[in-house]
């Protein structure tokens, strides 16, 4: 062969050159000539070309084939990178081709993977999503494909253009391979999520998490963070098992990031808050979980009229016992991350919190506390004082969990009780906001404030429904109960006034269900006011008759308002035909001579 | 009833998005139909993008030619911000691109920096000076009974840290909530302003302090962005009743691109973003999201999808080698499009007796 000896030498010092150009020097190009790194390595990567063609007379042909793939890979990477993607597909294409007869032998099986890699991000680039997908899909068949057939750690393509002594280890080699597949499958996560293959993507998601530990290429407060978002992603497909693991690992990951002991002396405090603040956030999902199991069951188990069904509670817990050998099956099929010690770190963390769905009062109050604790966490970096938004949010959490916690409680009493704890978080929260910037968190305050003295109302009427007669004490409880719930859903109705106080003709989509339940409640809240003046009564009693027609005459004008409150108008519909009558019976009642 | 014609918030809440082609730099001519030319304008609110291999037909509210003044963008869009402001609202303006031309106005006319009747001024000038006039105008209106208070900050977000344009020796800042008070950028100097020329001094000044015009580092210069507040104060004696009005305006350089590069040859640091994209599908289901909005948009918070009004002044240059930057332009616009603003009036009633 020609350029044996010095000049082999020679051409690896180049293709060398090349590539650092291209990977170190680049980074520091100035803006008016941004690629002239990549193109000062594009030449040397053409005269190594134009070398190895001289010398093709007497090389053996199959080497140097795969050598000249490995320089058509380096020249379409570097066009692709210049945004000169045409000239970048040929030369991949080309690399393909020759190494088409060699993909599955150890020196050519990485190089055609990272070529198929980037004809997928070339394609996708190009917006031909479908297009990426069949590059990127087959680049994952051929990485199962050789690890079924061979499996012994394939040469990296840089070694090609390197002497003997410089070749890489096996353990090397077996990583850089392992990178370049986790690449395929990261690639592929964004092409199926644009793809609207969501699910795949997710799995796609997960397997490149678990790649990244196994092969520890991965920071681990990044890696926990992905992990904790990841779950909530199985939240929204209720898939508890899968949610708990990522958070668990999350966890357990995140604890390590801490325990880095040269990280220490350099941090500065910013840092040290970033840290805090990741803490906080993997806290804040792990709320979310608790929140959605909890109310996940309080779906299940739930009557027609949102009261926990005792039947219904009996069959799931047959069920449950009948599917506790099923799970353990499925656990194991599961896709679990890390290996033996992290493993069981995460599995032991698994351990503290359910996933399965609570059926009584201890299993859900289990969660509850739980999700609790990492309320306390999480307020501990998010305080009102800097982080509002947040901090608000979180308290809102904490009160959904309360409300959740209380369908569980069978004692009315104590039910009322922990309603009143969200009215005492939620309430001096709002008195404070200031609604020229938050307007939308106040009207969320103002909502779940009015909905949850309301609450509390049909709690303290059926506690007096129990009694003989009601007493003057449960009554002026009731009556003030129900002020408050009608005063919040008042400023919830101010707050869609415009400048002038008038309140808008048509209301926009996003406020016109809580406008209309609103509206609804209001005159549901003066029916029940309880009253022994008969003139206060029809006082109220036309009040309520007041808010029931607007609903029904809101949706006269506006049929598109019908199916966001089909249940309320329908009532609304039978009061506004019933109330007349009654009213005219009670005037009759207070005044029989007229 | 009140006549709901007049009420500016009857004309819908949407962002309103200007995208303006800019004229091609001096002594160069470009006609249409030209080679060079990467786009055309169809219509007063299309544009054409001669993309290949289909051309790219894009939809705005309004589309100005190479033709249009300064003078009638700022009356198209930014002169109802500036006036809502006046009646309460709190508004945002973004000039996206608009520094390329402010600052070569700068140049050209290094001497008199303060006078800023040039009629190629952008703008944010130009939104100075009619607010001034409003004020004027109300101020004479009402006689000593309304009093103004004019205060200003201005910040640059550079490589998602926080600078103080307003004091050269300031660290990097942060961004903070309170509960009264909002968004806010912590330990940001406040400086008075009597005037749209001491307005555009301080403009001026802390334009200097700019970080990317300071370092040799241009690369990243597409990624910084200056913030220029305005917070203005009204109060109205009626006998005993005090009323206080408040509001912000906003005045946003976007200077550059959002481009993207190197994303995928970094590897896997965007992972997370792909794992965001899958949980925002999950329809309304109770989910924490861990990556937070970008320092920009965190502190515009109110503007994009909140309490205020937003017009969005997106400059194009035709020329086919800003090809890129056109389209990536031109789609940061139309994404803006479908964002929604909720407008309510910043009003609050004190001292009733």
């Amino acid at each position: 062969m020609a350029a044996a000896g010095g000049g082999w030498a020679a051409v690896c010092e180049k293709f060398r050159t090349a590539r650092t150009l291209s990977a170190v020097e680049s980074r520091k190009d100035p803006e008016t000539e941004p690629y002239r790194s990549k193109y000062s390595a594009r030449a040397l990567l053409q005269e190594v070309k134009q070398l190895l063609s001289a010398a093709e007379e007497g090389g053996e042909a199959r080497l140097l084939a795969v050598r000249r793939a490995v320089l058509e890979y380096e020249l379409g990477v570097n066009h692709t990178d210049t945004e000169e993607l045409s000239a970048g597909e040929e030369h991949l294409q080309r690399c393909t081709q020759l190494l088409e007869p060699h993909r599955l032998s150890p020196d050519c099986v990485s190089l055609y993977i990272q070529a198929q890699n980037n004809l997928g991000i070339l394609w996708s680039e190009r917006d031909e999503i479908k297009t990426a997908q069949t590059y990127l899909e087959s680049a994952e068949a051929l990485y199962n494909q050789y690890m079924k057939e061979d499996g012994n750690p394939p040469l990296d393509p840089s070694e090609h253009f390197m002497s003997e002594e410089e070749k890489l280890t096996d353990q090397e080699r077996s990583k850089r391979f392992e990178k370049a597949y986790t690449h395929t499958l990261y690639y592929l996560a964004q092409v199926y999520q644009h793809l609207e293959m969501i699910e795949k993507a997710a799995q796609y998601c997960h397997t490149t998490l678990k790649r990244q530990l196994e092969y520890c290429g991965y920071y681990p407060v990044e890696w926990a963070l992905n992990a904790a978002t990841l779950s909530q992603y199985y939240l929204s497909k209720q898939c508890f098992m899968e949610s708990r693991h990522c958070l668990a690992a999350a966890s357990v990951i995140f604890s390590q990031a801490g325990q880095v002991p040269s990280a220490e002396d350099n941090e500065t405090e910013q840092d040290q808050q970033d840290l805090r603040q990741r803490k906080a956030e993997i806290a804040r999902c792990w709320i979310k979980y608790c929140l959605n199991l909890l109310q996940s069951a309080q779906k299940l188990l739930e009557d027609n009229i949102g009261e926990l069904d005792p039947d219904r509670q009996l069959e799931l817990k047959a069920q449950r016992k009948k599917e506790e050998d099923e799970k353990e099956k499925g656990r194991k099929k599961a896709v679990l991350f890390g290996t033996s010690d992290i493993c069981d770190s995460v599995l032991a963390m698994e351990e503290k919190v359910s996933s399965v769905y609570p059926l009584d009062f201890q299993e859900a109050r289990e969660i509850f506390l739980v999700g609790q604790n990492y309320v306390q966490e999480a307020k501990e970096f998010f305080q009102v004082d800097g982080y509002v938004t947040d901090h608000i949010e979180i308290v809102q959490d904490h009160s959904a969990l309360f409300k959740v916690l209380a369908f569980f409680e069978e004692d009315y009493e104590r039910r009322c009780k922990m309603h009143k704890r969200r009215i005492d978080m939620l309430e001096p929260i709002y008195a404070d906001l200031n609604p020229q910037y938050y307007l939308l968190i106040s009207r969320q305050l103002q909502f779940e404030l009015a909905d949850t003295y309301y609450e509390m109302m049909d709690l303290k009427v059926a506690i007096g429904n129990r009694l003989e007669e009601l007493d003057s004490h449960t009554i002026k409880k009731i009556n003030s109960l129900a002020q408050l719930s009608i005063k919040y859903y008042e400023l919830f109705l101010d707050s869609l006034r415009n400048p002038d106080k008038v309140f808008p003709e048509e209301l926009e989509e996003d406020v016109l269900r809580p406008a209309m339940v609103a509206k609804f409640h209001i005159a549901r809240l003066y029916g029940k006011l309880i009253t022994s003046d008969s003139k206060k009564q029809l006082e109220n009693m036309q009040t309520s008759l007041e808010y029931y027609t607007f609903l029904v005459d809101y949706c006269e004008k506006y049929p598109n308002a019908v199916c966001a409150v089909e249940t309320e108008l329908e009532l609304s519909k039978e009061m506004v035909g019933l109330l007349p009558t009654r009213m005219e019976r009670l005037r009759a009642k207070l005044c029989p001579f007229i | 009833a009140l006549p709901l014609m007049n009420l500016p918030s009857v004309e819908g809440d949407a962002i309103k998005v200007y995208v303006r082609v800019r004229p091609p730099s001096e002594g160069t001519v470009l006609t249409d139909g030209d080679q060079s030319l990467c786009l055309s304008v169809l219509s007063s609110n299309t544009i054409r993008l001669h993309s290949k291999p289909e051309p790219k037909i894009f939809t705005f509210d309004y589309v100005a030619n190479m033709e249009t003044t300064q003078e009638s963008v700022f009356s198209s869009v930014a002169k109802n911000i500036v006036e809502s402001c006046m009646n309460g609202y709190n508004g945002t303006i973004f000039a996206y691109f608009e520094s390329a031309s402010f600052v070569q106005h700068n140049m050209r006319r290094p001497s008199d920096s303060d006078n800023f009747t040039h009629s190629l001024r952008g703008v944010i000038p130009r939104s100075f000076e009619y607010l001034f006039f409003l004020i004027e105008r109300e101020k004479e209106k009402a006689g000593s009974g309304k009093s103004f208070l004019c205060k200003c900050s201005f910040i640059e977000i550079y490589n998602e840290q926080i600078f103080d344009l307003l004091d050269s020796a300031s660290a990097g800042l942060f961004l903070r909530e309170h509960i009264k008070k909002g968004v806010f950028v912590d330990g940001a100097v406040e400086q008075v302003l009597s005037s749209a020329a001491e307005a555009y001094q301080v403009l001026t000044m802390g334009w200097r302090n700019r970080r990317v015009a300071s370092t040799s580092m241009n690369r990243e210069s597409s990624r910084s962005h200056a913030v220029f507040t305005i917070t203005v104060e009204s109060m109205e004696k009626n006998n005993e009743i005090v009323n206080i009005r408040s509001s912000l305006l906003n005045l946003v350089d976007l200077a550059g691109s959002e481009r993207q590069k190197d994303t995928h040859t970094e590897g896997l640091s965007c992972l997370g973003q792909v794992i965001t994209a899958l949980v925002d599908v999950g329809n309304g289901k109770q989910r924490h999201i861990c990556y937070r909005d970008s320092k920009l948009t965190f502190l515009l918070r109110d503007s994009l999808g909140g309490n205020a009004k937003t017009c969005i002044i997106a400059n194009v240059h035709p020329g086919s080698r800003c090809f890129g930057e056109t389209l990536s332009t031109l789609n940061f616009a139309q994404r803006a499009k479908l964002i929604k603003n909720k407008a309510v009036v910043n009003e609050d009633m004190q001292g009733n007796v």
